[in-house]
């Protein structure tokens, strides 16, 4: 299911829809030993990072790992099997599939960091303002539940009908898609922050809203929202694909392992190489950012990681 | 595997028992055929909506006064006899006895009339005849006049053609609809009635057996003769996505496909339970539809540039996959194999020559315009072309802008006739069905009259002289000059570029008899054993 | 209580305001034009323009949200542009398949996914536990179709155990409507699966490390007994989570599953209606699914209230 479906688990566990704000993200953030400390005692952060890097360095230096113009096209060796010449094959207009597997790499880890960091900054803005102002609440967190109401899909399409199929709007639709659940977990961390007793010191002690904000709030919310974005991020990499396969998501020009998949997925029957390749890379990608969000998880909430 | 479709099979026959009319025990029966269309039947007026899809469910519902044979001769089908006086200004038709509408009423001329007068509001044909309209009336219940202030000699074909719209039967009532507005109750006139109540526009449409219908007693052709109905039941399974068909038909949970993808065909033939063929004869033209409006392609020279760069033979395996025997080079814009097709002025379409294009760009004084391409992706056909197109603008070095979007967003876009950069376009694709550009009479794309041609709007004049002359001409030799001229100036002016012929499969189940190659699915004569 | 669940209600009415302006207002900038759709291809632009007249798609965005908004105060969702057949009838068509397909997924799902994570907490740490997790994290990585196309060509096509597409109403019998519910409720429930597996396995471990745990421990209570009793109460808690915040979501993987396993449901409609521009249709659909999604996370609240006697409202 989509992505849309994988909604990110540790929004999931904190933050059961309108349920009252579950203790368990309250616990300071205390880096032991730092990233690297981390690192080395959740494998799967190392296992996950590693990974996530051979993608990076396979989307960076696609043009010098042997590949050809993905978008090259020659009809007249169309759907050749894997091979010498074409080492993942050739897809139905004869592009080489090895090399926009390998180009197709950059739309997948563009969408996801993008749709990621967009949607953690924004739903943090608006999270942070709705937990803090009161009176604003009751309205963002309304416009927000109808917002969680539309589907992703339905906003995507109408996005490409409203300009056109772009890699741009496949990260504003998800992104938007997004948005909410982020905002309900800053949301949740921060009203249950207020009640704390240095909060209330800090009001007392007059110090300003801004630098409350700045300097209680905010460090509590980056651990579970660095987490969030990880599962936010595999997420919309699967999304992307999803659209594809319904033809909204990114232009043709442009390779994308979901649109290698979506116009090979006719022929899975005969051709099965042409879906398999990009879903193997999507699968692996998904699954090395799925490895880090959950090793993070375990390092950046003490509670859990006591437990591994 | 035996075992698996006998526990099928009783389970299936329990749950038969338990409940009254399960529709899977319906399937298993030999008097139900389930057949894959085209495309999702989404309304069903074929006046008011001419998708090809409601044309091919309409020709089971509704009859026509004349039917094309498998020659595209006109034959008489609800008509016993007409005749035309001799200046040709006086048309006068008569029914044939006993026919009914699915309310069991019976079809009067009256009926016949607002037909006629619905259809040729909407249709290319009818509306050159209403041009030139004295008089539609009934003369008694069975028999009316069509008075004309002209001579029209394609009288019979503009009633009996398989274009859309064809002039379908309806009663009196439900023709008087508006025919801009759609009908909502489906009286037919033809051998099955629409199940209303079982229609799940996106999913399913039901026809059963239409008992009072009195088919003619010459044998079937197409849509002429006898339309006998073998069948008690057709079910059309909608099924967007190709590999699920192409598995439903393998495991025999459907029994008829349209619309096989090429790349599976070969899978298809290697199962000895599924027989393969061409669907329909006349095929498709594909089409690459400047905008003669505006910058780059408002000059001919660039337009021309495009014709010489253009290599058939990539759109077509784009299209039609490894299969040489499914599509043909086409220099020209009109149906291969049919009496009056022409290549006439069509030797820059048979070989590409991307330096010769350039050149012409250079000398059209090219600067890097853009050129806004409007490529709808839900579509098979307009997504492959669009892949090809782009590629090969980029090779002339003309400047893409490629607009990926959808079918819906296309169909508006190309009828905006501002400059592009403020909304409006430069070329998109499509496709004509080649029954629709056998000759110029239902051939809109075609046509080059400026404001009222098609989107695009070209405005040649040469070609619209050569439609003329094809609409007087009085014998074939007459008739093909005619076309020569048309093509050959069509291709210099360059209405559009074809990019080439191209013909599809159909499949079915081999316990399926009597499916026959045409312009629409046919199903009179069909039979299925069980 | 019923205070609490009435102010609920009367909140859903601005959401459903917020969404269907929302939705109105993109539905009128965006282009795409049913009348070209329905004029076919060799229309002319005059006759498309006749069409669009006909239709009212030449009013003012006012005129015609005002329009609409009235008639869905009159309870009428307005008729479908291409059918013609009224909204709520489309609907209703639709919606047996999609929430049986839902309802197999979730009872799959759960009898799956809750034995599995309470597995894995009781064996945190072991090879257990690291296999069902890496098989939790697995299920979030392959697109739906992969896994649809998968099961298709070994259960359908080679296996020919069950039909590869199609689905039959349930009062045509239970077996024929379960023989064609089970290939797309495995494909659309192994994100399901992975997802309450992992929470379940989360929501176990807490309760296992809680002071009554212990005290329940070191009253001699066996291991199984605690697992089984705390287990059966738990898994309520990710269960109405998942159905809480699916709603709108699942609509996504549905949309592919009913494609890909021909299954006329809402997610195809939806889908369809867009690609065509039938704007009541979506519209309908769109308020359909906010009201749904309101509604089942009341329900979800209240349940949690059942569940954690700590939450109170």
């Amino acid at each position: 299911m989509s992505a849309a479906v994988v909604p990110s688990p540790a929004a999931l566990s904190r933050e059961p829809a309108a349920a009252p704000a579950m203790p368990d993200i309250l616990p300071e953030v205390r880096r032991r030993g730092g990233l690297w400390g981390a690192a080395l005692r959740h494998p799967t952060i190392s296992m996950g990072a590693v990974l996530l890097l051979l993608m990076l360095f396979v989307a960076v230096f696609a043009p010098f790992l042997g590949t050809v113009d993905p978008t090259a096209l020659a009809p007249a060796r169309r759907t050749r099997p894997p091979g010498e010449q074409f080492w993942f094959g050739s897809d139905m207009l004869g592009r080489d599939i090895y090399s926009r597997v390998l180009y197709g790499a950059r739309v997948s880890l563009v969408v996801g960091f993008a749709v990621a960091l967009l949607s953690s900054a924004i739903g943090l803005a608006i999270g942070l303002v709705s937990g803090y102002v009161r009176l604003l609440d009751g309205i963002v967190m309304r416009v927000m539940d109808g917002l969680m109401s539309i589907p992703p899909i339905l906003l995507a399409v109408a996005l490409m009908a409203l300009t056109r199929g772009s890699v741009g709007n496949v990260i504003l639709a998800i992104t938007i898609a997004e948005i909410p659940r982020v905002s309900r977990l800053v949301r949740g961390v921060v009203l249950s922050l207020r009640e704390q007793p240095y909060v209330d010191g800090a009001v007392a002690a007059g110090t300003r809203t801004p630098m409350i904000i700045w300097r209680h709030i905010l460090p509590n919310t980056l651990a579970p929202l660095t987490v969030q974005a990880t599962y936010i991020c595999a997420s919309a990499m699967i999304t992307e694909a999803i659209l594809s396969f319904i033809g909204a998501g990114t232009p043709p020009t442009i390779p994308s392992w979901g649109n290698i998949m979506a116009e090979g997925r006719a022929l899975w029957q005969v051709k099965p190489y042409i879906v398999f390749f990009p879903a193997v890379f999507l699968s692996i990608t998904v699954l090395a950012v799925n490895l880090l969000g959950d090793g993070l998880r375990d390092a950046l909430d003490p509670r859990m990681a006591k437990r591994l | 595997m035996a075992h698996s479709i006998d526990r099928r099979t009783v389970l299936g026959a329990l749950g038969l028992a338990a409940f009254p009319m399960p529709a899977l025990s319906q399937g298993a029966s030999a008097k139900t055929l389930r057949f894959v269309p085209q495309s999702n039947l989404a309304n069903f007026d074929p006046i008011w909506g001419t998708q090809y899809v409601v044309r091919n469910a309409a020709a089971l519902v509704w009859d026509t006064l004349y039917g094309v044979d498998e020659t595209l001769t006109p034959q008489r089908q609800m008509v016993e006899s007409e005749e035309v006086s001799s200046d040709g200004l006086t048309w006068t038709f008569k029914l044939r006895e006993g026919l009914k509408f699915h309310d069991n009423t019976p079809v009067l001329a009256k009926d016949v009339v607002q037909s006629l007068k619905r259809w040729a509001a909407r249709d290319p044909m009818g509306l050159m005849i209403t041009a030139i309209q004295k008089e539609l009336a009934p003369i008694d219940d069975r028999s009316w006049k069509w008075v004309l202030s002209r001579p029209f000699p394609k009288m019979l074909l503009a009633l009996a053609k398989n274009n859309a719209p064809c002039s379908f039967i309806m009663p009196e009532r439900i023709a008087q609809t508006d025919p801009f507005k759609q009908v909502t109750e489906y009286i037919g006139s033809g051998p099955m009635r629409f199940v209303r109540e079982d229609w799940v526009p996106g999913a399913k449409a039901v026809f059963t057996r239409f008992e009072g219908y009195v088919p003619r007693q010459e044998k079937a052709s197409w849509l002429a003769g006898g339309k006998n109905m073998l069948l008690d039941r057709i079910e059309w399974v909608i099924m967007p996505d190709p590999a699920t068909a192409s598995a439903a038909l393998q495991n025999g949970e459907v029994d008829w496909w349209e619309n096989p993808i090429s790349d599976l065909v070969p899978l298809l033939k290697r199962n000895r339970n599924i027989a393969v063929d061409i669907a329909d004869p006349l095929g498709n033209i594909g089409s690459f539809r400047m905008n003669h409006l505006h910058p780059p392609f408002d000059n001919v020279k660039i337009r021309r540039a495009v014709l010489t760069a253009l290599n058939q033979e990539d759109y077509m395996r784009a299209l039609v996959g490894s299969d040489d025997a499914l599509w043909k080079p086409l220099p020209g814009f009109f149906t291969p194999g049919t009496p009056i097709y022409t290549e006439a002025g069509g030797e820059v379409l048979k070989q590409r020559n991307i330096a010769a294009a350039k050149k012409l760009l250079a000398e059209a004084g090219y600067k890097g315009e853009p050129v806004i391409c409007v490529v709808a992706q839900d579509q098979p056909i307009t997504k492959s072309q669009g892949d090809i197109t782009a590629d090969l603008l980029k090779q002339m070095g003309m400047n893409v802008d490629f607009v990926a979007t959808d079918w819906g967003t296309t169909g508006q876009r190309r009828a905006v006739k501002t400059p592009p950069a403020q909304g409006g376009w430069n070329m998109f694709h499509t496709w004509h069905a080649g029954a629709d550009c056998i000759n110029p009479s239902s051939y809109t794309a075609v046509r080059a009259n400026g404001d009222k041609a098609w989107f695009g709007w070209p405005d040649l004049p040469e070609v619209e002289k050569g439609v003329s002359d094809w609409f007087e001409a009085k014998d074939l030799a007459g008739e093909k000059a005619a076309m020569d001229r048309l093509n050959t100036a069509a291709l210099e002016g360059v209405v559009y570029a074809p990019t080439g012929f191209f013909l599809s499969y159909q499949a079915w189940r081999k316990n399926v008899s009597g499916i026959v190659k045409g312009p629409l699915p046919f199903f009179w004569g069909v039979s299925k054993t069980a | 209580m019923l205070r609490y669940i009435g102010q609920r209600v009367l909140a859903t009415v601005p959401v459903m305001a917020i969404v269907a302006l929302f939705v109105f207002s993109l539905l009128y900038i965006a282009p795409g034009d049913p009348a070209a759709i329905i004029a076919g291809d060799q229309a002319t632009p005059d006759d498309i323009a006749r069409i669009r007249e006909s239709l009212g798609l030449e009013r003012p965005f006012l005129v015609r949200f005002g329009e609409w908004s009235w008639q869905i105060l009159n309870g009428d969702l307005g008729t479908s542009i291409f059918t013609s057949l009224p909204v709520t009838a489309l609907i209703a068509q639709r919606i047996e398949p999609t929430l049986s397909l839902m309802l197999v997924t979730l009872v799959l799902a759960i009898t799956v996914a809750v034995p599995l994570g309470v597995l894995a907490a009781w064996k945190a740490g072991t090879w257990i536990d690291r296999l069902v997790m890496a098989f939790a994290v697995f299920g979030f990585s392959v697109p739906v179709f992969v896994v649809a196309y998968l099961l298709a060509y070994v259960f359908a096509l080679e296996l020919d155990w069950l039909p590869v597409q199609g689905y039959t109403p349930i009062a045509n019998g239970i077996w024929p409507w379960l023989q064609h519910l089970i290939l797309p409720s495995v494909a659309l429930g192994l994100v399901y699966i992975a997802l309450i597996a992992r929470i379940t396995r989360a929501t176990m471990l807490e309760i296992l490390s809680q002071d009554y745990i212990k005290t329940a421990r070191a009253k001699g209570l066996g291991q199984r007994a605690i697992l089984f009793l705390h287990a059966l109460k738990n898994a309520a808690v990710p269960i109405v989570t998942v159905i809480g915040i699916g709603i709108a979501l699942l609509i996504g993987g549905a949309v592919v599953t009913e494609s890909v396993f021909v299954i006329p449901g809402l997610g195809r409609l939806t889908i369809d209606a867009i690609l065509r521009r039938d704007y009541p249709v979506i519209q309908g659909i769109v308020l359909l699914f906010s009201f749904t999604y309101v509604l089942v996370n009341l329900g979800v609240d209240l349940v949690y209230t059942l569940v954690d006697p700590r939450i109170r409202y």
